[in-house]
């Protein structure tokens, strides 16, 4: 119980399947995990493995069919967690995401302008993020002025603008080349390290993988610790 | 500002130097529905307006009539002059005659002004384009403008009046001679019909011709500033009118013509109205394909902790601020298009040479327009409501569409 009250995220026994025809086809058998504060766990696996599932589970985007998901301890039901995942969650995505219409700084404040007002407070936080990014200079350019490193990096901080207990990150590096890519990853692990923000990374590159606390491997539906 | 409502103007009007196509037609598509309505709504008023005008300065608000003639005239202006909201009050006779110039004849009708009173109800002096009022007398007429050229008279020359006096006097066997009088005035009202088929007289002149002696068929009455036109029959009528006799407001006399005009008002606005329907299809279309092009955006919201009603929200927003624009575009582009109809319409009839026709079948010397506060307010409204509904659907859409699903179709 005290375990679950201190655990920034708890997964237990989720399970999830998909129909394929007349038969269902079981993505995830009874997936454990327990994330504490300032703690990166890195997911690899083969394409089709179910890790862009487990993080849709995790991220509360979509149901189980079983198991239970906690977020700072409270039962998390998907149905009803927009509003709080719009707090403790940063997602970082390997397409960048970021809204095409709106300028670096803007993509960097959407999540605090859904969650509610944006004051003074919140401009200088987002310009603050932007510079630690090193993207001072671009807040006022639109995604299509940026390269693809620059797009993740004001994606990175767009996912930290809340201060969320916990950030997914999905094959971050994906679109990047292997330089880009690495300090991409070394950003955010840098960032996760000062927010003592708790940190999953799906990726299929061992080297960024190796980086995190913990390693794991989801295979066959089943994450494997270590 | 709401998350939705900022994200729906950075959609629509991204920053950048990409031209807002999408946006820009669909607003173009609304203001167009919304400048004709406000074109039209205004030119079909103006017809009622200009025949109110006319109709109200060339006779006053009320008329007071009676079954037969009205014997004593000057008790019952006297009468009329002390009921509350009466300005002035005239008496009048008028009947159809035949006139006879340079061997042309023409069949107008004519009308007898009492000189001492005329002035405070009826504004013919505006009216008078060569001579003036004050050279009228028993034996002169003014003329309306179009009748005059007709009859190719002007100031100076002579007109035979023949009034149907002369038919029932043949049937006795006895002889009345038609009347010689003076033109002394051209007058030119504005009105095709008025001005190609009126002619003035004095009242005792008009009374002569009809044989009526010293009675009258009606007396006009002009309202004091404020003092509807209505509201002034009724206080006649209540205030207790001889036998026989009832006030009628202009309204009351052109109930009938009115009620047609504003039911072919109506029925343009309506027909009108399927322009702005149009129009707000095509932002509905456009809606659609954008929240099919969005998709990936869309989940983005909603994983990033945007509600459905949310998203929804958006487009709603979307489709309302389109009909903003549009609405403002139109306004603007209808009260321009109005500042120069005439200008155009003359244009149009100079390059067809159709000039004489146009003033022949509309009437008006002008194309006329009045623009009611309460037709622009009607159009506002309507317009954006339109507008809002066309971004209900895309809404739905948008609202339905789950997170993981978005993200699933990358």
């Amino acid at each position: 119980m005290s375990e679950r009250s201190n655990a920034v995220l708890q997964a237990r026994g989720l399970s999830k399947s998909y129909a394929s025809g007349d038969r269902r086809l079981a993505v995830l058998r009874g997936v454990d995990l327990l994330l504490h504060a300032g703690e990166s766990v890195s997911i690899r696996g083969e394409s089709g493995a179910g890790k862009s599932t487990l993080l849709h589970l995790l991220a509360g985007l979509d149901s189980p069919d079983e198991g239970e998901l906690f977020w700072n301890g409270a039962r998390i039901d998907a149905r009803r967690c927009t509003a709080v995942r719009n707090r403790f969650l940063g997602l970082i995505f390997q397409s960048f995401h970021l809204v095409p219409e709106l300028t670096a700084e803007d993509n960097v404040l959407l999540p605090r302008r859904i969650g509610g007002r944006v004051d003074a407070a919140a401009r200088r936080r987002a310009v603050g993020l932007l510079a630690r990014v090193g993207l001072d200079e671009r807040a006022a350019h639109l995604p299509s002025q940026l390269s693809g490193g620059e797009r993740q990096r004001v994606a990175v901080a767009r996912a930290l603008m809340n201060q969320p207990s916990l950030l997914l990150a999905d094959e971050p590096t994906g679109n990047l080349d292997e330089r880009t890519g690495e300090s991409v990853i070394t950003l955010l692990l840098e960032l996760v390290a000062e927010t003592q923000t708790a940190l999953i990374l799906v990726t299929h590159n061992p080297a960024h993988a190796a980086r995190t606390s913990r390693q794991m491997t989801l295979s066959e539906g089943i994450l494997h610790h270590g | 500002m709401p998350w939705y409502v900022h994200l729906a103007l950075k959609q629509l009007f991204p920053a950048g130097r990409r031209f807002p196509f999408f946006t820009a037609i669909s607003v173009l598509g609304v203001a167009l529905g919304v400048a004709l309505l406000i074109v039209v709504t205004s030119v079909m008023g103006g017809f009622g307006y200009e025949i109110r005008r006319m109709i109200v300065e060339t006779e006053g608000e009320v008329q007071i009539k009676a079954r037969g003639l009205i014997g004593d005239s000057a008790s019952l202006l006297r009468e009329v002059a002390r009921v509350p909201g009466v300005q002035a009050a005239t008496p009048y006779a008028s009947g159809v005659v035949m006139v006879m110039a340079n061997g042309r004849p023409a069949y107008p009708a004519m009308r007898g002004l009492d000189l001492a009173t005329v002035a405070g109800v009826v504004e013919l002096s505006t009216y008078i384009r060569l001579g003036t009022l004050d050279d009228l007398d028993d034996d002169s007429v003014l003329v309306s403008s179009e009748l005059a050229r007709s009859l190719g008279v002007t100031i100076g020359d002579t007109l035979e009046v023949y009034s149907p006096l002369i038919i029932e006097r043949l049937r006795s066997d006895e002889v009345f001679l038609p009347r010689e009088v003076r033109v002394v005035g051209l007058v030119e009202i504005g009105h095709q019909q008025l001005d190609s088929s009126m002619v003035y007289g004095t009242l005792r002149l008009v009374q002569d011709l009809y044989g009526l002696g010293s009675a009258v068929h009606g007396i006009n009455v002009r309202a004091r500033p404020g003092v509807g036109e209505d509201q002034l029959a009724r206080r006649l009528n209540a205030s207790g009118l001889p036998v026989g006799m009832q006030a009628f407001s202009w309204m009351d006399s052109f109930e009938e013509f009115l009620w047609v005009l504003n039911l072919e008002k109506g029925m343009i606005f309506f027909l009108l109205l399927f322009i702005v329907i149009v129009a707000a299809f095509s932002v509905m279309s456009s809606l659609l394909i954008s929240v099919v092009r969005k998709t990936r955006e869309i989940g983005l919201l909603g994983a990033l902790g945007a509600s459905p009603r949310g998203v929804a929200a958006c487009y709603c927003a979307q489709g309302l601020l389109i009909g903003v624009f549009g609405t403002g575009v139109g306004l603007a582009l209808g009260f321009a298009a109005l500042a120069v109809r005439n200008d155009a319409v003359m244009l149009i009839a100079r390059l067809t040479q159709r000039e004489d026709e146009l003033r022949r079948f509309y009437q008006f010397s002008n194309l006329p327009a009045h623009t009611v506060p309460g037709d622009v307010l009607t159009v506002v409204i309507l317009t954006l409501v339109i507008s809002f509904l066309a971004g209900l659907v895309p809404a739905w859409r948008a609202a339905r569409l789950r997170p993981v699903e978005a993200f699933r179709s990358e």
